[in-house]
């Protein structure tokens, strides 16, 4: 056998294996359906909205903030303009008379953290939030947040469910099959103890917290996944609140896309320097023993397969153009000759690759339905069209990126 | 204390029978996978053979027929090309299980052997279909090799299936150089082979050696004006054959 199909042999098994996993933790623990129950008690609530030329979209984020089932004197919302050199700072203005919003403006200090840093000092409240300023939130997502810290006194973080907002174009429909393959994991996660994100739109902390484990940190543009990653250091716990969805908008341009995953993906790999005495580490559970060396794994397989990928198409474009020169046979549209089941490419390889396809459609038909979201047969054919392709550019670009050391700023 | 106890907790958390479970499934797919890719292979492998029995009887009955009469239809023939399809769509079924199972497979040896043994049959037998018909038919026989020592081996063949949809009365026979069976040794020894490869013995000539380009090919055969071409009979030109066992 070949050795570069020995390898994809073994991502395939990877692959599997970690999509097995999960689905053995989804039948041991089913997500549990939405309840009309309410709180016993409704804590303060402060949600930092920081923003960095986000004037177009501001509002309809906070507009989506107000417009939350919750006492308003418990929950107040902290804009905190991060030097934005657009209109942003007027956008916030307009809710500035409002009794629960306060504006903010300082200096830009290169990365989102000095912006959360600075709404934690200057808001109250049993429990903190971020809303990203181009995210939008499902007006009872705030309630079945605090009753997820409510049912767990341990819990210090919640995490809600991302949903695309509005996916439109192929780019956007992709990542909202994506964000939904993300639910079903962010639950599998949560039920194995091993939340390795905390995301920027609408993550829910006790406040105590950061007294606790102290506030954020650069992390190598970040901040979210270091937080979570601190918090399994310091044995603490983060869950997910699967019925509290949170409308978010995604990048439409390739371009923006790769930047902003080379940003996640590098920061995947710096954080794990960071805390690479976790890897293999008994002590963090799931998280140490499972999650981290996946998500390494699936790294490295990402850009060997895309490699491996891409490798063979290109010599099989360039021998077929070679071929036709050499030979002087004319381009010539092949015969449907062998359309029949003989033909048909059904090697082991083959075979495996449907299985682990037909395991990523089942995590995300089982993450539809745990969000209640129904995809589009079209956000279905974006996703396998074009994620294996796209994917591999931000994967390889973060691993030169962190092998250079280059610094790219913020991004996104 | 408490940080050390949810540590503790933790690792009591850590279900070491699902990392074995997943690990026990993982490997189950893949047997599962080998299983049935095997099985499907073994069902290709039995359809050969049931296609090359099958043209066995047919050469057999068509050699019986001419003995018996010593004469045939010969109108019907010159139409109807005995048993060029089925050799065509035996030989690319060859080619898929010989890129599965490899070419050292010991079924797909003897298969390959069964397939040169009917396509001499079938040469043989137009031979003197021709000459008793009175008919011009254009053969090449082409010898290959697929043992990593005929670079060019895979572009001649490229350029004789062309040909071939090109002009569908053109009958290739392609041979396997290497193969072990002594009537392929006979006939090779007979047209007076050196070895090198690829090789063609265009109607029954001198053996042509080396790759030819498309237009170098279709000067070496004259007699290709005498054939139709397959826009002739369809108005559309049919750009690609069966590709042949010639790699």
């Amino acid at each position: 056998m070949d050795i570069g199909v020995l390898g994809i042999y073994i991502c395939l098994f990877i692959g599997l294996y970690f999509e097995v996993f999960l689905l053995i933790s989804f039948l041991e623990k089913r997500p549990a359906p939405k309840t009309q129950t309410l709180p016993m008690r409704y804590p303060g609530v402060a949600i930092i909205v920081p923003c960095w030329n986000k004037a177009q979209t501001l509002e309809g984020t906070v507009r989506s903030l107000l417009a939350i089932e919750y006492p308003k004197d418990k929950l107040s919302i902290v804009i905190v303009d991060d030097g934005s050199t657009d209109d942003t700072l007027r956008a916030a203005m307009q809710f500035a008379q409002n009794p629960q919003v306060k504006v903010f403006h300082k200096e830009n200090e290169g990365s989102k953290y000095g912006a959360l840093n600075f709404g934690l000092a200057h808001s109250a409240g049993e429990l903190v939030g971020c809303l990203d300023a181009d995210s939008f939130v499902a007006p009872d997502a705030l309630l079945e947040i605090v009753k997820q810290f409510e049912a767990n006194p341990e819990t210090m973080a919640v995490a809600p469910a991302l949903k695309v907002n509005h996916p439109k174009k192929m780019l956007e429909l992709m990542q909202s099959v994506e964000y939904t393959f993300g639910i079903f994991y962010k639950k599998m996660f949560d039920n194995l103890g091993a939340i390795s994100v905390i995301p920027g739109p609408f993550s829910i902390y006790r406040r105590e917290l950061f007294e606790r484990v102290g506030p954020f940190r650069k992390a190598h543009h970040t901040e979210d996944m270091e937080m979570a990653f601190r918090m399994h250091s310091h044995g603490l716990t983060i869950t997910n609140a699967h019925t509290a969805l949170v409308y978010t908008n995604v990048p439409s341009t390739v371009h923006a896309l790769v930047r902003q995953r080379t940003r996640w993906s590098r920061g995947f790999l710096e954080n794990s320097r960071d805390y690479s005495y976790m890897y293999l580490n008994q002590k963090y559970g799931n998280f140490g023993m499972l999650i981290l060396p996946f998500g390494l794994t699936a790294f490295a397989a990402g850009i060997y397969a895309g490699g491996y990928v891409l490798f063979h198409l290109l010599s099989w474009a360039l021998g077929r153009a070679l071929d036709l020169w050499i030979t002087r046979i004319p381009p010539h549209v092949p015969s449907l000759w062998h359309v029949e089941w003989f033909y048909l490419n059904t090697s082991m390889l083959t075979l495996l690759v449907v299985a682990v396809l037909g395991m990523t459609l089942t995590t995300i038909i089982l993450g539809g339905k745990i969000a209640q979201t129904r995809l589009s047969f079209k956000s279905y054919f974006s996703y396998f069209a074009l994620f294996g392709f796209v994917a591999p550019l931000w994967l390889v670009r973060a691993a030169w990126d962190t092998a250079t050391s280059s610094e790219r700023g913020w991004l996104t | 204390m408490g940080h050390r106890h949810v540590q503790r907790e933790r690792m009591a958390n850590l279900n070491w029978q699902k990392y074995l479970l997943a690990l026990i499934i993982t490997a189950a797919i893949f047997g599962t996978a080998f299983y049935f890719a095997a099985r499907i292979d073994s069902q290709r492998i039995a359809d050969i053979r049931a296609t090359e029995k099958s043209i066995s009887i047919d050469i057999l009955s068509s050699e019986t027929q001419f003995e018996l009469l010593g004469n045939l239809d010969c109108p019907t023939i010159s139409q109807n090309p005995v048993l060029q399809t089925e050799l065509n769509s035996l030989a690319s079924r060859l080619s898929v299980s010989e890129q599965n199972l490899g070419s050292d497979n010991a079924e797909v040896v003897y298969l390959k052997k069964q397939y040169s043994l009917l396509e001499i049959k079938d040469y043989l037998l137009m031979q003197q279909i021709a000459q008793k018909c009175h008919l011009k038919p254009v053969f090449v026989l082409y010898f290959y090799s697929n043992a990593g020592d005929c670079a060019d081996c895979a572009r001649a063949g490229d350029v004789l299936t062309y040909m071939r949809g090109q002009y569908p009365g053109l009958r290739v026979y392609s041979f396997d150089y290497n193969l072990d069976l002594s009537a392929l040794k006979t006939l090779a020894s007979l047209r007076t082979l050196n070895g090198n490869l690829p090789a063609f013995i265009i109607n029954n000539r001198a053996p042509v050696y080396g790759f030819k380009t498309l237009d170098q090919l279709e000067a070496l055969i004259p007699e290709l004006k005498t054939l139709a071409t397959s826009t002739d009979s369809t108005g559309s030109p049919q750009a690609v054959a069966t590709p042949i066992l010639y790699r």
